[in-house]
């Protein structure tokens, strides 16, 4: 980016002055430490302020303070996916998981340009925007998350999504619309899931989704019924959910709230008829009241945009410093990266991103890259009150993530009465303390 | 005794179960920084939050971090969660944490970068 500001050794009182200027004028001020950074300071740029962004930001300011950092974003705060579906039955507002980057900005001197990263000069190391800025980099970190595949399924587009047909998988608009048409589904109506096939975003996800319906639906539309399609036999936590549902709702008899159908019973979804209201299966057609289809995934669309995806979609990385072996000096984490036994989650981000974090303060420093390790904690709520949880440390092995010792493991199956609820009270824990670690 | 003459004793100690562990490398091969970062998304930023069913970190005896943790490990202690992650730890790697959250002021995280 030609800005002067670049070359200036800043102070604390340029600083101020600095960052009123830039606020009245609409222009970025990139990368101003709370301390004064040298004036050959490198520039780290991160594309997205999502959970890996942002974490990765703060962090880096952890590893490394005397480094400019600067966020291109296009919005000045964030909602995190993770609790979306807690709104849908009105255990949350959008409210609530809207974050903003105050602090990031006021005291970590992490800079935030809002504006869309549009393109990249690789051999130049120049990220242009949306506005037409372009910034220079020494490192370009990015956690673009997901894009879907909705070319998987016959009949359906973004478009659809958007207007009627709710993925609910990133949170936004779809979020209210999917909310509001299950909850005014007529009375015995039939909601139908169609859960994703291959590596996607929050493995526990859909199922979490329909568990927190089902239980919206005892108490308000007690003769309804969910279908779950799945072109899967299996998935995440597949136990402690059946065992749970079968608890909650029902599960496995005739009045069972929920009807789980696998792949080898023919719940692969191949396309839609959105006027009929029917999803066309493996198994056949379905009827459905109200629906939602999480489609198949892949990386974020400006991973793919900027060639930084191998044929599988996803994102080749060095596991550990999550540098692209495609793109020296350009990083990828969270969602997009390919991270062998790390499920897509916020936390599993948040800990790439700590590892990138200070895999490039040492290479910026000319140390030697530490050896990375990672974690994952992930609760889903069955109800409101009953938790299940899966969580595993990880380490690089022959160029593999792989669970570390024997700490990879679901909730155990249990007659203990308080073990589920004291994974509730633990989700809610870990929420409030993760996205303090992730924003604030 | 005083709290540098404890981190002392206790750093003496660590070194000595890591060549019991090692016999060819006295070194962790994790950053005990790096590993207490993972501690994080539950127990705060730097270990430095405190919630109903999550007990802050920052500040915590190291002797009893290294007994809890060793009893999650070995299945001898009520979990929900820790039994599990403590198994991902060496006996090394557990007391090198212990070290670091000692060293951390017990104080609620207020998003303050705690760097001088």
């Amino acid at each position: 980016m030609t800005n002067s500001t670049f070359n200036q050794p800043i102070n604390r009182r340029t600083l101020i002055k600095t960052f009123g200027a830039a606020a009245l004028a609409g222009t970025g001020l990139f990368g101003a430490s709370h301390k004064a950074y040298a004036t050959n300071a490198q520039h780290v740029v991160v594309i997205g302020g999502g959970i890996g962004g942002a974490t990765f930001a703060k962090y880096l300011r952890f590893a490394h303070d005397d480094v400019k950092i600067t966020v291109i974003e296009p919005n000045d705060h964030y909602i995190t996916c993770l609790r979306t579906n807690d709104v849908m039955v009105n255990l949350h507002t959008l409210d609530e998981l809207t974050f903003s980057y105050d602090t990031l900005r006021n005291q970590y001197g992490i800079g935030f340009v809002f504006d869309s990263a549009t393109a990249v000069d690789f051999d130049r190391k120049i990220v242009r925007t949306a506005k037409g800025d372009e910034i220079k980099y020494d490192k370009l970190v990015m956690s673009p998350g997901i894009d879907f595949r909705f070319e998987d399924y016959e009949g359906h587009s973004a478009e659809l999504a958007n207007t009627q047909l709710p993925h609910a998988y990133k949170a936004g608009p779809q979020t209210l619309m999917l909310r509001d048409q299950f909850q005014s589904m007529k009375q015995g109506g039939v909601f139908v899931m169609s859960a994703p096939a291959g590596n996607f975003r929050c493995p526990p996800g859909p199922y979490e989704r329909i568990s927190l319906f089902a239980e919206w639906m005892q108490k308000h539309n007690p003769t309804g019924k969910i279908i779950i399609l799945d072109p899967k036999n299996s998935h995440s936590k597949f136990t402690p959910f059946q065992t749970a549902w079968q608890r909650l709702y029902g599960y496995g008899t005739d009045d069972s709230l929920i009807d789980w159908v696998s792949l080898d019973q023919g719940g692969r979804v191949t396309g839609i008829d959105a006027a009929n209201k029917t999803l066309f299966s493996d198994g056949g057609p379905v009827k459905y009241d109200a629906c939602n289809i999480i489609p198949n995934q892949r990386a974020g669309k400006i991973a793919q945009t900027l060639g930084l995806t191998d044929d599988s979609g996803w994102c080749p990385i060095n596991r550990h410093t999550f540098e692209s072996t495609i793109q020296q000096d350009v990083y990828v984490l969270g969602d997009s990266s390919i991270a062998d036994a790390m499920p897509k989650s916020g936390n599993a981000a948040n800990t790439q991103a700590k590892v990138c974090a200070r895999a490039i303060a040492a290479e910026l420093r000319g140390e030697e890259q530490p050896a990375a390790i990672f974690a994952n904690v992930c609760y889903s709520l069955v109800g409101s009150n009953y938790g299940i949880s899966i969580s595993a440390i990880y380490e690089v092995v022959d160029n593999r993530i792989v669970a570390k010792g024997e700490s990879s493991g679901v909730s155990p199956i249990t007659d203990l009465p308080g073990q589920p609820i004291l994974e509730a009270t633990y989700q809610k824990n870990w929420h409030r303390a993760f996205v303090k670690d992730v924003f604030g | 005794m005083t709290k540098k003459a404890f981190m002392l004793v206790a750093a003496g100690l660590l070194f000595s179960q890591s060549a019991l562990a090692h016999p060819d490398n006295n070194e962790l091969r994790y950053d005990p920084e790096a590993m207490a970062w993972l501690c994080a998304p539950c127990h705060g930023t730097n270990g430095r939050e405190f919630g109903e069913s999550m007990p802050g970190l920052a500040g915590l005896d190291a002797d009893y971090f290294i007994e809890v943790m060793q009893q999650f490990k070995r299945g001898e202690r009520a979990a929900v969660i820790m039994d599990r992650v403590a198994k991902g730890f060496t006996d090394d790697e557990i007391a090198a944490m212990a070290q670091w959250f000692a060293a951390q002021p017990k104080t609620q995280w207020t998003g303050e970068l705690n760097h001088d």
